[in-house]
C-alpha cells in the first residue's frame, strides 16, 4: 500500500471543531445563563445541532439550544449595521427570557461590519442588567479560543474586581471544553467528586453540579485555580493570576484509572497544602472499590478466547487524547499506534504537549501528530503499521468507515460522536475508568459474532 | 414570472414569491390573502403579493440558506461541496453526515461519509480575500475524490468581503473539466432558509442537467430528501421509473433530470423552483396537482400523473385497488383515534398536507404552525395551491400561525389548543412541547405519511406516540422553562410585534 500523506493545505474536510461563536455553549453550560447571539440566522442552530445534538445528543439545556435569542441578521444589518437591532433584541430578551446572566456573542456579520457591540451592551450594564459580551466572529478562531474569550468576558464584565480574603481549600476548576467534549458533564462531576473527596471545595463552574452565577462570583475568593487540561484554560488562569493575584496549578493530563487519579490527587493536595490523612483515606477507599472491580474484569481480560486488540490509535482533542493514551498504556498495557491531536492548539503549547507523549510511561515514548483535516488524518491512519491484528481506534463518527476498512474497532470518544447517546457517563477518574472499560470491551465483544 | 437562469445568483423566495415568515390568523384568511386566482391579490402583479407580515423585536435562532445547500448539494453521492467560509459554517457537516448515512442505509445504498470541505477562512482572509484558499480547496476536492462535480457554497463572510466566487468557479471548471458550480447562499440574503433549496437547484439546472436531453418516456423525477423508497413501487404501478433527487443522487441522476417526462415531489416548498425550471427549459412536465397525502390528495395526484404520462387507466386501477386495500384498516384507526387532538408544526406545504392526513384519520386539528408561507409557488398554478386545497378538503384551521421556529410563540399557541401530540420535522419546537407533557412525532422519514399507505402509517405512529405521553408528563412535572412568568401568562404570541408596530 502506498498511501501518501498529502501536502498540508487550508482545506478542512470532516471538521472536528466549531468556530469562536461555538462558545455560546460556554454560556449555556452555566446553569441559568442564556446566550444572546448577534449573527446570521443559521449560526446558533449550527453550533447547537452539531456540537451538542449530533454529539452525544446532549440536549439544549435551560436556554433551549438552537432557539436561543438571535438577531438573525439580514441584508439590512449588513448594509446599515446591526447595533440598533442588537439593542432591540436585548431589550426584548429581558422581557421574555428569565436568566441570571445574558452573554452576547457575535458572529462574522457583526464583526465584519464593525458593530459597536461594547457600547450597546455597556448601556445595559450601566442599568445594572447582568449582561456581558464577547466578540466571537467565526474567522477569529475556533470554539476553544472562543471559550476563553467568553470566560474572560464573564470574569471581567460580571464577576469584577475583588480584594477581599481568600478561602483556603477552595479551588476553581478549568478543564474540559463544555459540550464539545461529549462526556464533559459526567467527567466534570467525577473530577469535582474526587477533589471534594480529598477535602477541597470545588467551583466546578460548568454543568449540572455548578452553582451558576453565584458560584462564578466566588471565583476571586478561591485559594487557587486548577487547570486540568494540556492547554485550554491556562490563559484564563494567567488572567486570574494577574487580576486577583491567584496562583494556579497546571496538570496537563486528566487522570483516568486508580494509578493516574491517585497521583493527581496527591499533587493537588500537595499544592493546596491539604492534610495527608484525609487525602490518603479517600484514595484508599476509592482504590479498594476500583480494584475489586478491576479484579472482576481481569477474569475476562485474562481468559477471553476471541482476541482483544493490542494496538490503538487516538484521534481527538489534546485533553482526551493525552488522558486516554496514558490510561491505555499504563492501565491496560496497550501499544500506542498513532496519536493525532485535532483541535489546532496554539503553536507555543505544542512542544509541551509533544513532551508529555515522550513520557507516557517509564518504558513507553510516542510521537504525536497535530492535524485537523480528516482526509490527512485518515491517510495517516491507513499508513500506520498496526501489526498482526486490527487496531482499536478511539475517535469520532468520522472514523466509522475507516475502522471497518481496517477491520478494527471504534469507540467514539469525541466530537462528533453522532452514534452515542450520552447523559452522565464519564470516562475519567475512578468511576469513569470503569465505565470506559465497559464501553471498550462491550464494543469488542458485541462485534465478535 | 419566468425563472431567471441567466445569472449565477438565485432570486430569493421573497423576491420571487413574496414569502413571509410571520403571520397570525385562520387558514382560510391566509389562503384568501395569498395569490392565485381566488385570492385578493389580482392586480398586485406577480411579484407583489401584499401579505401583511408581522415583524417583532424578539427573535430566536433560525436556520440559514447555506445549511440547505449543505444538506442538498452536500449529499450528492459523487460530488464534493466546498464551503467557502470560516470554519463555523463547516460544523453543519456533522448533522448532514449523520442524516446522509442513515438515509443511505434506509434506501439500501452503500453507507459513506459525505464529502464537504471547508476553506477555513481566517482573519487575514477577511482583509485580503479568500480566493486563493477557495482555489486550493477546489483542487483538493478534485485530487482527493475525483468527483463528477464540485459545488461551492458561499457564506455570510465571503458575501460581505465580496470574493469573486463566480470568476474562480469558471476558471476552475475550465481547468478541471467537470462542473464547478457556485451556489450563492449567504444566510443574511434571505429571511427564509428555503432559498437555500432554490440556490442548489438553480446551480444544478444551470450546470449539471443535460442541455440536449434524450427523452425517457417512463422516467419521473422525484424531488425529495432522504425518505424511504415509497415512490418506486407506487410509480411502478403506472409503468413509470423513479429518478430521486437531490439528496443521495449521483451526478448522472441529476444530469438526466431534463430527460424525464415529468417531475413530482413530496413537498412544493422544496420542489417548486427546480420543477418549474425543468418545465420552462426542457418541457419536463411539472405535475400540477395537490400533494400526494390523504385520499383526496393522492387520488388527484395520481390522476394528474396518469393524465400527463398517458397512463390514465393504470392510475384508475391503482386508485381503486388501494382504496379497497386501506379501507378496513383506516376505519379501524379512525375508531381508535376518536377524540384525539393533534397539532402540526412543520415546513409550509408539508404542514398543509399533514393537516389533511390528520383530519382524514379523524384527529381534531385546531392549530398549526408553519415556518414560512409562500403566497404562490413558482408555477403560479392554482392547482398547486396547497393551502386552499387543505381548507377546501379538510376544513378551516382556526389558529394558523406563520412563525419561523419561534419557540417563545409556540407556548401560547399550544395553550390555545392543548393537543395530545404534535407533528414536527425540524428541531427546536418539540423540546418545549415535551416539557409541557406533549409528545412529538418527528417525521424524519418525510415519506412516512405519504400516499394511501401513509394514512395508515401516520395513524399507527399516533397510537405509538400517545403511549409516550407517560414520559413527557413525568418530565413536565419537573421541567423548567426559560421564559418569564409574565411571558407565559401572555395569551397573544405576537404581542411584542403588535406593540412595536404601534410605537
Amino acid at each position: 500500500m502506498t498511501e501518501i500523506v498529502p501536502e498540508k493545505t487550508n482545506s478542512i474536510e470532516q471538521i472536528r471543531y466549531g468556530c469562536a461563536i461555538g462558545a455560546l455553549h460556554s454560556a449555556t453550560a452555566i446553569p441559568r445563563v442564556v446566550p444572546i447571539t448577534h449573527c446570521g440566522p443559521g449560526c446558533a442552530d449550527k453550533q447547537f445541532m452539531n456540537l451538542s445534538f449530533y454529539n452525544g445528543f446532549q440536549g439544549g439545556g435551560y436556554g433551549g439550544g438552537a432557539v436561543v435569542p438571535s438577531t438573525n441578521a439580514t441584508e439590512r444589518e449588513v448594509v446599515f449595521g446591526g447595533a440598533d437591532r442588537l439593542h432591540e433584541l436585548i431589550e426584548a430578551t429581558l422581557k421574555v427570557i428569565d436568566a441570571d446572566l445574558y452573554v452576547v456573542v457575535t458572529g462574522c456579520i457583526a464583526d465584519l461590519v464593525g458593530d459597536d457591540v461594547g457600547s450597546v451592551v455597556g448601556e445595559f450594564q450601566r442599568q445594572g442588567v447582568p449582561i456581558v459580551y464577547a466578540e466571537t466572529g467565526g474567522f477569529r478562531g475556533n470554539n476553544f479560543t472562543g471559550h476563553e474569550l467568553v470566560v474572560k468576558a464573564i470574569i471581567d464584565q460580571y464577576v469584577g474586581d475583588y480584594e477581599g480574603p481568600r478561602t483556603q481549600g477552595t479551588v476553581n476548576l478549568w478543564s474540559l471544553l463544555p459540550v464539545h467534549n461529549t462526556f464533559w458533564r459526567g467527567d466534570l462531576e467525577e473530577i469535582k467528586r474526587i477533589l471534594e473527596g480529598i477535602g477541597l471545595k470545588v467551583n466546578v463552574l460548568f454543568g449540572h453540579e455548578s452553582g451558576g452565577v453565584s458560584e462564578w462570583k466566588e471565583i476571586p475568593k478561591a485559594q487557587f485555580n486548577l487547570v486540568l487540561s494540556p492547554w485550554l484554560g491556562v490563559s484564563v488562569a494567567q488572567h486570574l493570576e494577574k487580576k486577583y493575584g491567584q496562583t494556579f496549578l497546571h496538570v496537563p493530563a486528566i487522570p483516568i484509572g486508580a494509578k493516574e487519579t491517585g497521583a493527581f490527587l496527591r499533587k493537588v493536595a500537595d499544592f493546596a497544602g491539604l492534610p495527608k490523612e484525609k487525602v490518603e483515606a479517600f484514595i484508599t477507599a476509592e482504590e479498594k472499590r476500583y480494584y475489586l472491580y478491576l479484579e472482576d474484569f481481569s477474569d475476562f481480560y485474562a481468559e477471553y478466547w476471541w482476541g482483544l486488540p493490542a494496538k490503538f490509535a487516538v484521534v481527538g482533542d489534546s485533553a482526551y487524547n493525552l488522558a486516554l493514551t496514558r490510561f491505555l498504556v499504563n492501565q491496560l498495557g496497550l501499544i500506542p499506534g498513532k496519536q493525532i491531536i485535532t483541535e489546532n492548539p496554539p503553536d507555543d503549547v505544542r512542544e509541551g504537549i509533544r513532551e508529555e507523549y515522550r513520557h507516557i510511561a517509564d518504558d513507553v515514548a510516542t510521537e504525536v501528530e497535530f492535524e485537523e483535516d480528516s482526509y490527512a488524518i485518515h491517510q495517516s491512519l491507513r499508513a500506520t503499521d498496526f501489526g498482526h491484528k486490527p487496531p482499536i481506534i478511539f475517535g469520532t463518527t468520522w472514523e466509522r468507515d475507516l475502522a471497518k476498512e481496517l477491520k478494527g474497532a471504534l469507540v467514539e470518544v469525541g466530537f462528533p460522536a453522532s452514534y452515542e447517546v450520552v447523559l452522565d457517563r464519564s470516562y475519567v477518574g475512578y468511576r469513569g475508568a470503569l465505565s470506559l472499560l465497559e464501553k471498550i470491551y462491550t464494543t469488542i465483544v458485541s462485534a465478535s459474532a | 414570472m419566468a425563472i431567471n437562469l441567466k445569472t449565477p445568483v438565485v432570486e430569493s423566495r421573497e423576491q420571487r414569491l413574496g414569502t413571509i415568515i410571520a403571520w397570525d390568523g385562520t387558514a382560510s384568511e391566509l389562503a384568501e390573502e395569498s395569490g392565485y386566482a381566488r385570492g385578493s391579490c389580482a392586480g398586485c402583479g406577480p411579484k407583489a403579493r401584499k401579505l401583511c407580515e408581522i415583524r417583532g423585536p424578539f427573535t430566536q435562532g433560525s436556520i440559514c440558506s447555506e445549511m440547505m445547500v449543505e444538506c442538498q448539494a452536500g449529499n450528492v453521492r459523487d460530488a464534493v461541496t466546498v464551503q467557502h467560509s470560516p470554519i463555523g459554517c463547516g460544523v453543519g457537516q456533522v448533522i448532514y453526515n449523520s442524516i446522509f448515512r442513515n438515509g443511505l442505509a434506509a434506501r439500501g445504498l452503500p453507507v459513506q461519509n459525505l464529502h464537504l470541505i471547508s476553506t477555513n477562512l481566517r482573519e487575514k482572509d477577511m482583509v485580503y480575500g479568500g480566493l486563493d484558499k477557495l482555489e486550493r480547496s477546489v483542487r483538493d476536492a478534485f485530487e482527493r475524490h475525483h468527483p463528477k462535480a464540485i459545488f461551492i457554497a458561499t457564506s455570510c463572510a465571503t458575501g460581505i468581503i465580496g470574493d469573486d466566487v463566480d470568476g474562480a468557479a469558471s476558471k476552475l471548471e475550465a481547468e478541471l473539466g467537470i462542473p464547478v458550480i457556485p451556489l450563492h447562499c449567504e444566510g443574511f440574503k434571505s429571511k427564509h432558509w428555503s432559498t437555500g433549496f432554490d440556490a442548489t437547484q438553480h446551480g444544478i439546472v444551470r450546470q449539471i442537467v443535460k442541455k440536449n436531453p434524450k427523452k425517457q418516456e417512463d422516467l419521473v423525477n422525484v424531488i425529495n430528501l432522504w425518505g424511504s423508497d415509497v415512490f418506486t413501487p407506487m410509480l411502478a404501478e403506472l409503468g413509470l421509473r423513479t429518478n430521486y433527487v437531490v439528496d443521495m443522487a449521483t451526478v448522472d441522476e441529476l444530469a438526466q433530470l431534463s430527460e424525464a417526462v415529468a417531475t413530482v415531489s413530496h413537498c412544493y416548498t422544496l420542489a417548486s423552483y427546480m420543477a418549474q425550471a425543468l418545465e420552462q427549459e426542457y418541457g419536463v412536465i411539472e405535475v400540477k396537482a395537490p400533494q400526494p397525502y390523504g385520499t383526496a390528495g393522492t387520488d388527484a395526484w395520481l390522476r394528474e400523473i396518469g393524465r400527463v404520462t398517458h397512463r390514465e387507466e393504470k392510475a384508475e386501477a391503482y386508485i381503486e385497488k388501494e382504496h379497497a386495500r386501506i379501507a378496513p384498516k383506516l376505519a379501524e384507526l379512525r375508531e381508535k383515534l376518536k377524540g384525539i387532538k393533534g397539532y402540526v408544526a412543520t415546513g409550509s406545504a408539508y404542514a398543509h398536507a399533514m393537516v389533511e392526513v390528520l383530519r382524514e384519520l379523524g384527529v381534531q386539528v385546531d392549530g398549526s404552525l408553519v415556518f414560512h408561507h409562500d403566497p404562490v409557488y413558482d408555477s403560479q398554478d392554482p392547482r398547486q395551491d396547497t393551502l386552499s386545497h387543505m381548507v377546501d378538503n379538510a376544513g378551516e384551521v382556526e389558529n394558523f400561525s406563520v412563525s419561523n421556529r419561534q419557540q417563545y410563540q409556540f407556548y401560547a399557541l399550544l395553550q390555545k389548543v392543548h393537543p395530545d401530540f404534535i407533528i414536527i420535522r425540524h428541531n427546536g419546537l418539540a423540546p418545549l412541547a415535551s416539557r409541557l407533557g406533549i409528545p412529538a412525532i418527528p417525521l424524519g422519514d418525510e415519506h412516512h405519511p405519504l400516499g394511501y399507505q401513509g394514512l395508515l402509517n401516520l395513524g399507527e405512529s399516533i397510537l405509538d406516540v400517545l403511549a409516550h405521553k407517560k414520559f413527557h408528563q413525568d418530565l413536565a412535572a419537573h421541567a423548567r422553562l426559560p421564559y418569564r412568568k409574565e411571558w407565559l401568562a401572555e395569551p397573544d404570541p405576537y404581542i411584542l410585534a403588535r406593540e412595536s408596530a404601534n410605537h
